[in-house]
């Protein structure tokens, strides 16, 4: 990248090796072998993901319930959802406060638990392999299940606090609570960000650090001053990759609320009501709606993201810049 | 694995932030959408599919009675496929969405409406009227609930009814008498003061309390509307009670929750079957339940547990013979002969009979009824005895299928009534908001 000097952006075609003049049309012809090797991946992304897309769309705009042709409403479903359904909103909030509480918490966790195992010299591997594991459980309906037994009336959690001399009952059977008890199966499965962080902290050179220690910094300054900044695009990469996924948390309320999104909705997630009105209630028009709603959602704030980013997340190939 | 040295490796591009946001924004597309697959199968001859929800004695005891079909019925095969309910209703959905349903299906009450209206089931009107399905020893008005707009889509298999099991000995300490089928609401909430006023506590050293909080099952308010001559539903479109009836049921509930009379709310809410609902877990002394599920009570609780009425308005019971489930025939069966033979068969076989016993509730065919209630003993006769005995005292006819929306009603019913019992909304409130809803899905 070094080798730019004309004082314009690096872009991809500058690092294409020049090719020859003469060698234009038999390369156009080889092309066709890459098309082949593609077509597997491409059959599936047009069978499996484009078609379904262009169908939900279509559907969003029906009332169609499994039984009778999908049958054309215009926008009713997106008029219905944004005024007239209360619990639509209540499900916009819940969502929104999860990701909000528990999107920080699982990255600082796992920061804070990177940086422990970069400290850590022999047995690094084996630490970082045991703390990777939650991540490969979480996802599965028995840790779900597991997890309502541990916060439920009587379950371990409860006797825990309750023998420290805090009582708060069955946390799943709480609106107050429940929905912690989602936040914290979260924060649990905070592996796959740490392994993140932790080739991130990795590729900070020791010298900037050995040279801040000999002017002086102490530990919190060399955090804020080296590891934070050197480490923005990967904090930028978890934060919006773990943002995208809270929006779309699933199986941990799904289990943990026995399907309802209860307490008096105080776990009822997006895509649980999306979920609920799809399938309990034969809505598809009304849930493929809702699943537009929330790529639009989801993709505005991922823009906001990306617009803020340029002030604070520093890429290491923008040097100079 | 080595350890990459620092440097080696580059910081994540700009570039690759932006490919795994959209990769990950794609999935929140397809996120929930699954479908469920069939079986297929061959076999000369015909072949026919049958498919029903339950439990592993009721698939033992349903094979048993297919096979004894298929052995009278030579070049007949029948397959049959089983699930739990959650799974079998979503599988029936996609079957029917798909273009059809197996040629002879269980169906839920709940069902009935909806498959019918989409043109999913074969109506058997005509067939009934031959004979080719003998209703004879059913009781007229409990045919009529497979029926929609007016004509016979489904017939029941089993008759089930609403009732209330309570712990004798417990009733019998604070001074209460025997719930007879004309005792009223009144009667129950003055029984539940007595018990709490008991002082008795809990295994885990709560204390006890009268009854499972009925205010979040649409059962208990069906059963309480038409004690007093009112009905869920008016019609296939519209309510049948007003926010008036509603407020009025939810406060009574309300009220006996806060005197401490009935469950603490966050163990109604906690409640997903009979051993972590409040009765069962030491907290109350009676719930309401189905006569099906109620011999699981006394073996939990013991042989003090018994069966008695719902409570009344007036005298007048508002509990009713409600189908446990319903056979219905598959619109586009390619052998709809042998398919209504085979539901004549499970209905009014009497070896068949024998064999299905009581395993979806009181069996509708009177005959066969009877023969196999001689057989029952302990709680199953005492469920059999109960449905006697309230026939006896009289019962008003059961409301014909509900309507297509009446699913997402009722679990929006006790969702409702949650945010009543977590002080989120006024019993009025709730209600309002549980109307709204409702209409809302009768409209669509």
């Amino acid at each position: 990248m070094s080798t730019v000097t004309t004082g314009a952006p690096p872009r991809a075609d500058d690092t294409t090796p020049p090719r020859p003049a003469s060698g234009r049309r038999p390369r156009r012809e080889r092309q066709w072998p890459a098309y082949v090797f593609l077509s597997p991946w491409m059959i599936g992304a047009l069978v499996l993901t484009l078609i379904p897309m262009a169908v939900s769309l279509y559907l969003s705009f029906t009332d169609y319930n499994l039984f009778d042709p999908p049958h054309w409403v215009g926008l009713r479903n997106y008029t219905e959802m944004l005024t007239e359904d209360p619990r639509y909103w209540r499900s916009v909030g819940t969502t929104l406060l999860y990701v909000v509480i528990a999107v920080p918490l699982k990255l600082a966790f796992a920061l804070g638990v990177a940086m422990l195992l970069r400290s850590l010299g022999r047995g690094r591997a084996f630490y970082r392999s045991a703390f990777y594991a939650p991540s490969l459980l979480g996802a599965s309906m028995t840790i779900a299940l597991v997890w309502r037994a541990l916060f439920n009336d009587g379950g371990s959690v409860t006797h825990v606090l309750d023998a420290v001399g805090i009582h708060t009952g069955g946390w799943i059977g709480n609106p107050d609570l429940a929905v912690y008890a989602v936040v914290l199966l979260t924060v649990w499965q905070f592996g796959a960000p740490m392994v993140i962080f932790l080739a991130g902290l990795q590729q900070i050179s020791p010298d900037l650090y050995e040279a801040a220690a000999l002017d002086g910094a102490g530990r919190w300054r060399q955090f804020v001053s080296i590891t934070v900044p050197m480490l923005s695009p990967v904090v930028f990469f978890n934060l919006v990759l773990e943002m995208i996924q809270s929006f779309q948390v699933f199986t941990p309320a799904f289990a943990i609320s026995g399907g309802d999104g209860g307490p008096a909705d105080s776990t009822l997630f997006y895509t649980l009501y999306l979920y609920e009105r799809g399938f309990t209630a034969s809505h598809m028009g009304y849930a493929a709606a809702m699943a537009w709603m929330l790529l639009i959602a989801v993709g505005v704030i991922t823009l906001i993201l990306f617009r803020t980013s340029r002030s604070w997340v520093f890429y290491a190939d923008e040097e100079g810049r | 694995m080595p350890e990459p040295r620092s440097g080696e490796r580059r910081l994540p591009a700009r570039r690759a932030v932006l490919a795994s946001a959209a990769v990950g924004l794609s999935s929140a597309l397809t996120a929930g959408l699954s479908g469920c697959s069939t079986a297929s199968g061959k076999g000369g001859g015909v072949s026919l599919t049958f498919a029903w929800w339950g439990n592993d004695d009721r698939a033992a005891r349903t094979e048993k009675a297919v096979r004894l079909f298929e052995k009278e019925h030579p070049g007949v095969t029948v397959r049959t496929s089983n699930a739990e309910f959650g799974a079998y209703k979503q599988k029936l959905a996609t079957q029917a969405a798909g273009g059809g349903i197996p040629d002879v299906a269980q169906l839920d009450y709940r069902q009935v409406s909806q498959y019918a209206g989409g043109g999913a089931l074969l109506s058997l009107g005509d067939i009934i009227e031959k004979q080719q399905i003998r209703t004879s020893e059913m009781d007229k008005s409990f045919l009529r609930t497979g029926s929609y707009e007016g004509e016979q889509y489904a017939v029941p298999m089993g008759r089930g009814i609403t009732g209330y099991a309570y712990d004798a000995a417990i009733y019998k300490k604070a001074g209460i008498p025997t719930p007879q089928p004309s005792w009223t609401w009144q009667d129950w909430a003055e029984a539940n003061r007595k018990i709490a006023a008991l002082g008795l506590k809990s295994p885990d050293g709560r204390p006890l309390t009268g009854c499972n909080d009925g205010g979040g099952n649409e059962d208990v308010f069906e059963d309480w509307l038409r004690g007093r001559g009112g009905r869920l539903y008016a019609s296939q479109t519209r309510l049948g009670f007003t926010e008036d009836d509603l407020t009025e049921f939810w406060t009574f509930c309300d009220r006996l929750r806060k005197d401490g009379s009935v469950a603490a709310a966050r163990d109604s809410t906690q409640a997903k079957s009979t051993e972590t609902s409040p009765m069962g877990r030491g907290l109350a002394a009676a719930d309401f339940t189905w006569d099906a599920p109620f011999p699981g009570y006394p073996a939990l609780l013991g042989d003090d547990v018994h069966y008695a009425p719902v409570p009344t308005t007036g005298g007048r019971q508002g509990a009713y013979f409600k189908p446990s489930m319903l056979l219905g025939v598959g619109a586009h069966t390619a052998h709809p002969k042998e398919a209504v033979a085979l539901v004549d068969f499970l209905l009014n076989d009497p070896r068949a009979g024998d064999i299905l016993s009581f395993t979806r509730s009181t069996p509708p065919n009177r005959k066969i009824a009877a023969r196999v209630a001689a057989t029952l003993e302990g709680a199953e006769r005492e469920i059999y005895d109960y449905a006697q005995k309230l026939e006896k005292y009289g019962l008003d006819a059961p409301p014909t299928a509900p309507p297509k929306g009446d699913i997402p009603v009722q679990i929006a019913f006790g969702r409702a009534y949650q945010r009543v019992m977590f002080e989120q909304a006024t019993p009025r409130q709730a209600a309002r908001e549980l109307i709204d809803e409702a209409n809302r899905e009768l409209r669509s």
